[in-house]
């Protein structure tokens, strides 16, 4: 059985600004990780992230894990190619190291910084090879260096959508286009007119019906949608491509807090189920908290600054400084505000109002 | 809010309450209402092996087993559902490691075929034709019968709810029973949160929360939950034919039709409680018994572990049959952990007693009273 103060499961941004905030305390920290480096979705990032310079816009996703371990770091033990595999009520964790180190892990407290994982879409041929989440994509391409194929279908047109295909571009894979289900593109303009700048076709109010071949992707039947969402007839058309990617949306990595019997409550401003937590980011287990994505999928930049934040409150809850704990609290929810202030902060704000003491009734 | 009322009113939604409102129905008493707090085959009936077996020690047992076995080798055909209950007929595999038990087993399997079950006394060997990577080391004997097997309890379930509804049974999910309405000694009504029902009927179908419903009537039941856990592994191709159970080492292990395994053990030290959490103990103590005894699974990812309750009597057997301190009021309980193949005919025979039939198998033998007049069963073969 390992012992340690706080175990920090996950080393996104979120997981590595909560584990550096913990041992830049005096906490003892393990952060595992079930990837082969750490950055979570940031290792993927290649492009330049938007936000404030605060949160490192302008920095290279890839480049920001380096960037986030500053203080603590000879108090964090780092597993990784680790993943935790239970979680249970008499607070111990299991985890697997490759296929066969399994361990138990007994921490004090626990931060789960899990992320989140893409959703999927049900149409006749979903199961062909060739056919993807747009992070399977990135991750073959930026950190494996593999392509997926010679031509594309992008399902969606949010954030991720987008700036995939223009990934792809750049990777020198053709995209026949971008469909996305709404009547607008949900990404960033920046990001959309460069696709628009190649050439490629971003189709509003256009689903795909199925995907199509005998061993693998060969075409893919796109429609468009009437104001009903519903098959405008004879619209089908099928585009030649040999991979359909699917960017439509993310949903929090619960699975083990609610193994561990934290409540979780449906709400669809954050992604689907959400762990309850306080203004603390403490689920309704006193011993663990969340932040990053699995607490409501959000972006990198209030994924670190949860990060901060829980990891403060779980030192000062392990009987670290009080007050240089609070001052990084108070610190970090101010900067939690001001990130989500804003009409665009609107669909988060609302989300979290409706886990504002959740705790309590929920 | 309407004022409702029915015939009769089964509380719980699981494989008693489903295959009792069917064969109710199909008796031609439809006016029926299911009450299910969660979702149909939320409680203990989704959570279990579903492994069918007639092979008991207890002569009560084996009868009722075999009746269920045979329903259930038709039951696709009679409810016409389009669902398919996957009854994997591969038999049981059952392991001694005794003396005490080879003795038991030889007094069991010649009870059994004296009631017609095509059971018999294997050695070691012939045990290794059956399952060829079976380790036969200290395995004394094993008994084998081809006509058992398992089950998928959900599209089960949902087979009898479906084909209930379609005879005009009333199944209300998400609803709970909060009160029972006694009247002169009379079962009148039932309170639910969806509101009253009025009613002289009512079936306490409720599992592992058995006690507490019938508590809502004045009975009071001996009856207590014990937490039982189980697991299942990533799917491989069909390795293994019979269900595999060792009542030595506790544990059962089959192989599903679509290639997960699904394995458990019997804790002494489970919580009675109504608790349905899991444990790493019981990953690590599971894998520490069966894989000295089926090797290869070691090579097996689990991919979930859960748990379900037992609803456990104080002789282990079930509690069938009207309440003798309040009329109307009928309990189909404390299954101690062998209800799902005991569904069928405990669905029959309810329904018989419920519409004022004579029982075509003699149940009296597990009726509440036994436990007062110190007439309590023994069956020597329970995980
Ligand atoms: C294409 C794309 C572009 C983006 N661009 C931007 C941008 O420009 N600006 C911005 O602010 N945000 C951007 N984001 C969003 C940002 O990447 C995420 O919001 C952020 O990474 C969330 O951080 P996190 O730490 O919560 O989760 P993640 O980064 O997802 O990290 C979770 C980590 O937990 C690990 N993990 C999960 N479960 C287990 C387990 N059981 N055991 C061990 N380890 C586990 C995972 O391996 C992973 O490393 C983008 C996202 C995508 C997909
Ligand atoms: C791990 C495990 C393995 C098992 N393996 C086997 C096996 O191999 N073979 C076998 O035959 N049996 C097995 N069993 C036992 C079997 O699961 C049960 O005996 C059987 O499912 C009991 O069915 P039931 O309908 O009586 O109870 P349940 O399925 O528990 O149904 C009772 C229902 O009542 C509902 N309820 C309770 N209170 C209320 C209320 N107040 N209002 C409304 N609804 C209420 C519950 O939500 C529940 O859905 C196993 C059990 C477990 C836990």
């Amino acid at each position: 059985m390992v012992k340690t103060q706080l175990l920090v499961v996950g080393g996104g941004p979120a997981g590595l600004a909560a584990a550096d905030t913990a041992a830049s305390l005096g906490i003892q920290v393990l952060l595992v990780d079930e990837g082969r480096s750490l950055g979570g979705q940031l290792v993927k990032q290649t492009h330049k992230f938007f936000g404030s310079g605060e949160h490192h816009a302008g920095v290279r996703g890839i480049d920001i894990p380096q960037l986030l371990l500053k203080e603590g770091q000879d108090k964090i033990t780092f597993k990784l190619n680790t993943t935790v595999i239970g979680c249970y009520q008499d607070r111990v964790l299991t985890a697997l190291t490759g296929e066969d180190e399994y361990f138990k892990i007994s921490p004090q407290a626990a931060i789960f910084a899990t992320g989140a994982s893409e959703k999927f879409l049900a149409f006749p041929g979903n199961d062909l090879p060739g056919v993807y989440g747009a992070g399977a994509v990135q991750t073959l391409m930026n950190q494996y260096g593999v392509l997926p194929g010679n031509r594309v279908l992008m399902v969606g047109a949010g954030n991720i959508g987008i700036i995939v295909s223009y990934q792809l571009l750049q990777a020198g894979v053709q995209v026949a286009a971008v469909v996305e289900a709404a009547p607008q593109i949900g990404g960033y303009l920046v990001h959309a007119s460069k696709l628009a700048r190649a050439g490629v076709p971003i189709l509003t109010r256009h689903t795909i019906l199925a995907a199509r071949g005998k061993e693998a992707v060969e075409s893919a039947v796109i429609a468009r949608l009437d104001d009903n969402w519903q098959v405008v007839p004879g619209s089908q058309q099928e585009l030649e491509v040999d991979v359909v990617c699917l960017a439509v949306g993310l949903s929090p990595v619960v699975d083990l807090l609610r193994q561990a019997g934290c409540r979780t409550r449906y709400v669809p401003e954050l992604g689907g189920d959400v762990p309850v937590r306080d203004s603390l980011l403490r689920t309704s287990q006193e011993w663990i908290y969340v932040a990053g994505d699995v607490a409501g999928v959000e972006e990198a930049s209030a994924a670190m600054v949860e990060g901060r934040l829980a990891g403060a409150a779980a030192a000062k809850q392990l009987g670290a400084d009080v007050a240089a704990a609070d001052e990084i609290i108070a610190r970090s929810q101010a900067s939690l505000k001001a990130l989500r202030g804003g009409p665009v902060g609107e669909k988060i704000r609302s989300g979290i109002a409706k886990l504002e003491g959740g705790i309590a009734n929920a | 809010m309407t004022k409702m009322s029915a015939d009769v009113v089964i509380v719980g939604g699981g494989i008693i309450g489903c295959a009792t409102a069917y064969y109710l129905a199909k008796q031609g008493v439809t006016d029926v209402v299911v009450v299910e707090r969660d979702f149909l085959a939320s409680g203990s009936t989704g959570r279990c092996g579903a492994g069918v077996r007639q092979q008991w020690g207890l002569k009560m047992n084996i009868l009722l087993a075999k009746e269920s076995i045979k329903a259930f080798e038709t039951l696709n055909e009679e409810l016409d559902t389009g669902l398919d209950i996957e009854f994997k007929q591969q038999g049981y595999l059952m392991l001694a490691y005794t003396e005490k038990m080879v003795e038991q087993y030889k007094k069991n399997v010649a009870l059994q075929q004296s009631l017609d079950v095509p059971a018999r006394l294997i050695s070691p060997a012939e045990a290794r034709e059956i399952v060829p990577y079976l380790n036969t080391d200290g395995l004394l004997a094993a008994t084998f019968c081809p006509t058992d097997g398992h089950i998928n309890p959900f599209t089960t379930t949902n087979s009898y709810a479906i084909a209930a509804r379609r005879l005009g049974v009333r199944i209300m999910t998400g609803t709970e029973v909060t009160g029972i309405e006694v009247k002169d000694g009379r079962v009148v009504a039932v309170e639910t949160s969806a509101g009253k029902i009025h009613t002289n009927a009512v079936l306490n179908a409720s599992g592992g929360y058995s006690r507490e419903v019938a508590a809502m009537a004045g009975v009071d039941l001996p009856t207590y939950p014990e937490r039982h856990q189980i697991l299942v592994t990533e799917p491989v191709a069909p390795i293994q034919g019979p269900m595999v159970i060792s009542l030595h080492h506790g544990f059962y292990c089959q192989q599903t039709p679509h290639g997960s395994f699904i394995m458990g053990f019997g804790d002494p030290n489970e919580l009675k409680e109504h608790v349905v959490s899991s444990t790493w103990h019981f990953m690590e103590e599971m894998a520490a018994k069966v894989l000295p005894v089926l090797p290869p699974l070691a090579q097996l990812r689990v991919v979930r572990q859960w748990a379900g309750l037992y609803n456990m009597s104080p002789d282990a057997q079930p509690i069938l049959g009207e309440a003798p301190a309040c009329r109307g009021f009928y309990n189909a309980v404390g299954f101690s952990g062998h209800g799902f193949m005991l569904g069928p005919v405990t669905g029959m025979l309810m329904a018989e007693l419920i519409s004022g039939k004579e029982p075509h198998i003699d149940i009296s033998p597990l009726s509440l009273e036994r436990f007062e007049k110190g007439e309590l069963l023994r069956e020597p073969s329970v995980v």
